[in-house]
C-alpha cells in the first residue's frame, strides 16, 4: 500500500456496476483502470471477480485496452475485441459486454467514450441496464476547454444523460495538466467540482490524481476520498 | 491565455482559429475526425463555416472554390483522403491559391490501418498530384507545436500563395498535451490580396486558373512557381538540433513524433555516458539539406541514422544531403508499429560496435 | 417581342468582345449569350462569379466580364459550393457539359443540390464530349455513334442515357430544375425565361437551380448546323422531354 493511499480516506466504492464516462480526454481510462485495480486490491471481500469493459467507440488510441496485459496479471478479466479487431476503429461491442453486464456478479468497470458521442453507446445497451443498480461517475478535468466552467459541465452532463439513457450518480474530479500538474491544478479542479456538485445536488465520489503529486499536498486540503493514479498508458517515449 | 489539456486534433482546430480561419471543410476519417467534431460545434460561436462535403475529392475542391475569395480555408484529413484530394492540390498549387491542409497520416498503403505512420513523406514534399509544383510541409512534434507551425501555416500559404501542408502521424492528432494559446495572434504584415475574384467591380475580371493553353505561358508559370520554392528555401528552413556537440559520434535525422522516442534514447544513453545529437528538420520542405550537410560532415560524426515510421522515405532527402561524405543508416517501423526508445538504442549501440571494430581494422 | 430582338442582336454587357472558338453552329454561343442577357437583366454583372468546366466551354472566362475561377473536370459545383458560403452576398453560376457534370462530376452535382446551395447550374447536354474528339458521353442516345461506341452506343453494355433533371428532381431539396433547347427561336426564347428564373431565384435565396439546355455538336455529330438542329428535334426531344421538373413555388405543398 502506497504512502498516499495511506494518507487519505479512500474511495467509498464497495463493487456493481461502475460506468466512468466523461468529456474527451477528461482521464476516463487511466479512472477505469486505477479504479478497477483499486477494487481487486483493496476491496475484494466485497468486489467478487472484476473485470473491466473497454466501450470506447470514438478514441483509436491510448484505450484502457493497452493496458489488458497489466490487468490481466492483477486477475481483472479484459473483455476487448481480440486479434486485428483489438486495433480497428468500428464501434465493435461484443456480445460478452451485454452479457458481463446482465450477469450482475461482480464487479464491473465500464471504460466508454469521450462526451455524448461515446456515450451514446450505452443508449444501445439500455436493455442490459434495466432495473441494475449502478454508479454512473462523471469525470471532471477543469483544464479541458469544453468542461472549463460550471456550465460547460452541466451541459456536458445533460448531454451524456441523454444519450446514455442513464442518470449520473456522482463525480469523479480528475483535473490535471499532464506532467505539469501542481498541487494548485488538484486543488482549482475540486473547487469546480463542489460547485458543479451543488448544482446538481450530486456527490463528488472521489478524487483521482498522480501519485507523486499527491504525497506533497496536504491532506486536510482534501475533503473527499482519494484515488491515486498509476499511470498506465503512456506514450511511446515515456 | 491559461495553459489548456487538448487533444492534438482540437488544439490544431482552435489554432485555426486563431489564426484568424472561416472556413473549414471535411469529411471524417480516422484519427483526425475530432478535428471536424471541435468544428462543429466552435464554427458556430465564432461565425465562421463550417461544412462536411461528400469526399474528400469535393472537400478539396470546395477548399479550392472557398481559397478563391481570400479569406483563411482549410481542410483536415488522413492519408487514404489526401490521396483524393491531390486534384484539387495540383490545381490550387498551380492557381497559386493560398490554404492549409493537414494530414494526420496513418499507416498504408491503401486502407492500411489507423495507427501512426509517417508514410505519407514522398506525397507531402514531393509533390503528390501531377505537375511542377511544391508545397510547404510543416511537420510538428509536440502538441504546442502543431499549435505554433498550424498558425504559421496560415501566414506561409498567404506569403506564398501556395497551398500549406502539415503532417503529423496519427499520435500528433490523438495524444493530449497541456497548451498555451496566444491571447492575440499578431504577424508580419502581408501584402494585399489584389488577386481575389470579389465580383469585377470598376475593374477587369480576376480569373483564377490554372490553364495555360500556350507553352510557352504554362512554362514560364511553372518557373514563377519554382522561384518560390527557392524562396522558400532560403527563407524558410526551420530544425532543431538536440544535444548536439563534438562529443557526439552519431547524428540521428528524424521528425514528428519519431524524434521524441529517440530523444528518450538519447537521453538514457548519455546517462550511460554515450553522447549522441540530433537534427530534428520541422520544414520538410523546404528540407533544411545545406543544414544537414554542415552538421553531417562534422569531423566527430562517424555515421548519420535516419529514424522514421516508413520504409526510408525522408532517407533519401538525407542522404542526398550528406552526398555521401558520411554512411547514412536508416531504421524504421512502418504499419503503425512505433518504434520505441530501446530499439533505437539498439541501433545506436550497433553502429558504435561497428565503428570500433573499423577503426580496430584500420590501426592493423 | 421589340425588346426581345434588341437583345438578341446587341452584344451583353456581361461579355466580352473576344471572338469565341466555337464551332460553326455550336449552341455553346447561344447559351453565353442567353446567360450573360440574364445578368445584365439583373444587373449583377459586377456582383457574378462563373465557375468554368473541363469541356467545349474551358475557355469560357474569356468571353465574361465577371469573375471566374477555372474547375477541375466535374468539379465545378464544389467550387461554386466552396465560394457561395463564404461569399452568399455574390451570384455564382457553374457552366457545364454532360460529360463534366453527370460522368466525372455527378457526385459533385447531386450533392451540391441535395444540399441546397445557393448557385446556379447551366447544364449544356449535347449528348457527347465534344472537347475530347467526340466520345460517348452518360447522356449519348442508344444507337448513337460515336468514336467510342462506333457501332452505336449499345444500351445492353451500356446501360440508357441519363435524364439529369429526372434525377435530380427526385431529390427534395433544389428550388428549380427545368430542361429548355436551343435548336430554334422560339426554344430560345423560353430558354431565356428559364435561365432568367433561375438566377432570380438565386437572388430571392430560394436555393439551388439548374437549367438543362439541349444543344447540338455539328461537329462530333458529323451533321451541319441544320442537320444537327433537325436530329436534336427528332432524337433528344423524344428522349429527354422539355419541361420543368420542379419548381419551389409550385412544390410549396410538399415542404
Ligand atoms: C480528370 C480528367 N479526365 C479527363 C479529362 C479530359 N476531358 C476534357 S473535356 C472532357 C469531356 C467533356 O465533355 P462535356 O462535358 O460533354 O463537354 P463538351 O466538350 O461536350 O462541351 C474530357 C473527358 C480531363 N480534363 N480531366
Ligand atoms: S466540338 Fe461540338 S460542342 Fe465543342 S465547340 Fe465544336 S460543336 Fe461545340
Amino acid at each position: 500500500m502506497n504512502l498516499s493511499a495511506m494518507r487519505f480516506q479512500p474511495p467509498a466504492i464497495s463493487g456493481g456496476i461502475i460506468i466512468i464516462v466523461g468529456g474527451y480526454g477528461s482521464g476516463k481510462s487511466e479512472v477505469s483502470i486505477n479504479l478497477a485495480r483499486y477494487l481487486v486490491t483493496s476491496q475484494s471481500e466485497t468486489t467478487g471477480p472484476v473485470s473491466i469493459v473497454d466501450l470506447d467507440i470514438v478514441n483509436p488510441y491510448f484505450r484502457s485496452r493497452e493496458a489488458a496485459k497489466e490487468l490481466e496479471k492483477l486477475g481483472i478479466t479484459s473483455v476487448n475485441p481480440s486479434g486485428g479487431q483489438f486495433y480497428a476503429d468500428l464501434p465493435i461491442i461484443l456480445p460478452e459486454i451485454k452479457g458481463t453486464i446482465e450477469r450482475r456478479e461482480g464487479t464491473v468497470v465500464l471504460d466508454v467514450g469521450g462526451d455524448d458521442a461515446g456515450s451514446r453507446v450505452l443508449g444501445s445497451l439500455a436493455n442490459a441496464f434495466e432495473g441494475a443498480e449502478y454508479e454512473l461517475l462523471f469525470v471532471l478535468n477543469a483544464n479541458r476547454p469544453f468542461t472549463a466552467t460550471a456550465e460547460g459541465c452541466l451541459k456536458m452532463m445533460s448531454e451524456i444523460e441523454t444519450a446514455s439513457r442513464l442518470k449520473f450518480t456522482g463525480i469523479i474530479s480528475n483535473t490535471h495538466l499532464l506532467e505539469e500538474t501542481n498541487e494548485e491544478t488538484i486543488l482549482d479542479g475540486l473547487r469546480l467540482s463542489h460547485r458543479v456538485s451543488d448544482e446538481t445536488s450530486l456527490p463528488v465520489r472521489f478524487l483521482s490524481a498522480l501519485e507523486n503529486i499527491l504525497d506533497e499536498i496536504d491532506p486536510k486540503l482534501i475533503d473527499v476520498p482519494v484515488l491515486p493514479l498509476n499511470r498506465l498508458l503512456l506514450k511511446p517515449w515515456e | 491565455m491559461a495553459r489548456v489539456l487538448m487533444k492534438g486534433n482540437e488544439a490544431i482546430a482552435e489554432a485555426a482559429l486563431k489564426a484568424g480561419a472561416e472556413g473549414y471543410f471535411c469529411y471524417p476519417i480516422t484519427p483526425q475526425s475530432e478535428v471536424a467534431e471541435y468544428l462543429a460545434k466552435r464554427m458556430d460561436e465564432v461565425g465562421g463555416l463550417f461544412l462536411q462535403g461528400e469526399s474528400e475529392l469535393a472537400v478539396a475542391n470546395m477548399l479550392f472554390g472557398a481559397a478563391s475569395t481570400g479569406k483563411r480555408v482549410f481542410t483536415t484529413s488522413s492519408s487514404p483522403g489526401i490521396s483524393l484530394m491531390q486534384e484539387a492540390i495540383s490545381y490550387m498549387a498551380g492557381a497559386q491559391l493560398p490554404c492549409v491542409i493537414v494530414n494526420i497520416m496513418r499507416g498504408g498503403p491503401g486502407l492500411g490501418g489507423i495507427l501512426p505512420a509517417q508514410s505519407d513523406y514522398f506525397q507531402s514534399v514531393k509533390g503528390g498530384g501531377h505537375g511542377d509544383y511544391r508545397l510547404l510541409v510543416l511537420a510538428p512534434s509536440t502538441i504546442q507545436e502543431s499549435v505554433d507551425l498550424m498558425m504559421l501555416a496560415f501566414h506561409l500559404a498567404d506569403k506564398y500563395r501556395n497551398p500549406v501542408m502539415m503532417i503529423g502521424d496519427g499520435m500528433i492528432g490523438q495524444m493530449m498535451e497541456p497548451v498555451e494559446f496566444p491571447d492575440h495572434y499578431e504577424e508580419p504584415e502581408l501584402p494585399e490580396k489584389s488577386w481575389v475574384a470579389t465580383g469585377a467591380v470598376g475593374r477587369k475580371p480576376h480569373v483564377i486558373k490554372s490553364l495555360f493553353l500556350d507553352p510557352y505561358m504554362l512554362e514560364k508559370n511553372s518557373w514563377e512557381l519554382h522561384e518560390k520554392y527557392d524562396q522558400m528555401k532560403k527563407e524558410e528552413v526551420r530544425y532543431e538540433l538536440y544535444k548536439v556537440s563534438a562529443k557526439n559520434k552519431i547524428m540521428i535525422v528524424s521528425y514528428g513524433t519519431t524524434a521524441r522516442i529517440c530523444q528518450t534514447a538519447i537521453d538514457q544513453l548519455e546517462k550511460e555516458g554515450i553522447s549522441v545529437g540530433m537534427f530534428r528538420p520541422i520544414t520538410l520542405f523546404p528540407f533544411p539539406e545545406p543544414q544537414i550537410h554542415k552538421e553531417a560532415i562534422k569531423k566527430n560524426i562517424n555515421d548519420v541514422l535516419v529514424v522514421e515510421m516508413s520504409t526510408a522515405q525522408m532517407m533519401e532527402d538525407v542522404e542526398k544531403a550528406v552526398l555521401g561524405k558520411k554512411p547514412v543508416n536508416f531504421f524504421g517501423r512502418t504499419g503503425g508499429v512505433v518504434p520505441a526508445p530501446e530499439e533505437v538504442k539498439e541501433q545506436i549501440m550497433m553502429l558504435i560496435e561497428k565503428q570500433k571494430k573499423t577503426k580496430a581494422k584500420k590501426k592493423a | 417581342m421589340d425588346q426581345q430582338n434588341q437583345t438578341i442582336f446587341a452584344r451583353p454587357d456581361a461579355m466580352t468582345e473576344t471572338v469565341t472558338h466555337y464551332c460553326p453552329g455550336c449552341t455553346h454561343g447561344i447559351i453565353h449569350r442567353l446567360v450573360a442577357e440574364a445578368l445584365d437583366d439583373l444587373g449583377v454583372r459586377e456582383n457574378t462569379l462563373g465557375v468554368a468546366p473541363v469541356g467545349c466551354s474551358v475557355l469560357i472566362y474569356n468571353y465574361f466580364d465577371t469573375d471566374f475561377l477555372e474547375a477541375p473536370h466535374g468539379r465545378a459545383p464544389a467550387l461554386a459550393t466552396g465560394f457561395k458560403r463564404m461569399r452568399p452576398d455574390m451570384v455564382v453560376f457553374t457552366y457545364q457539359g454532360d460529360g463534366d457534370l453527370a460522368s466525372i462530376g455527378m457526385s459533385e452535382i447531386i450533392h451540391a443540390a441535395n444540399r441546397g446551395e445557393k448557385f446556379t447550374t447551366i447544364f449544356v447536354n449535347n449528348t457527347i464530349y465534344g472537347m475530347t474528339g467526340g466520345q460517348m458521353a452518360p447522356t449519348t442516345l442508344p444507337g448513337q455513334v460515336t468514336t467510342t461506341c462506333p457501332a452505336g452506343r449499345d444500351v445492353s453494355r451500356t446501360g440508357y442515357p441519363i435524364r439529369m433533371v429526372e434525377l435530380l428532381a427526385a431529390l427534395a431539396t433544389p428550388a428549380y430544375l427545368q430542361r429548355v433547347s436551343v435548336h430554334t427561336p422560339q426554344h430560345i426564347i423560353q430558354a431565356k425565361k428559364a435561365v432568367r428564373k433561375a438566377f432570380e431565384y438565386q437572388l430571392e435565396d430560394r436555393g439551388f437551380s439548374l437549367i438543362e439546355l439541349l444543344s447540338t455538336c455539328p461537329t462530333n455529330w458529323g451533321m451541319t448546323p441544320s442537320e444537327a438542329s433537325k436530329w436534336l428535334a427528332e432524337n433528344l426531344l423524344p428522349y429527354y422531354p422539355l419541361g420543368c421538373y420542379k419548381d419551389f413555388d409550385k412544390a410549396e405543398g410538399d415542404k
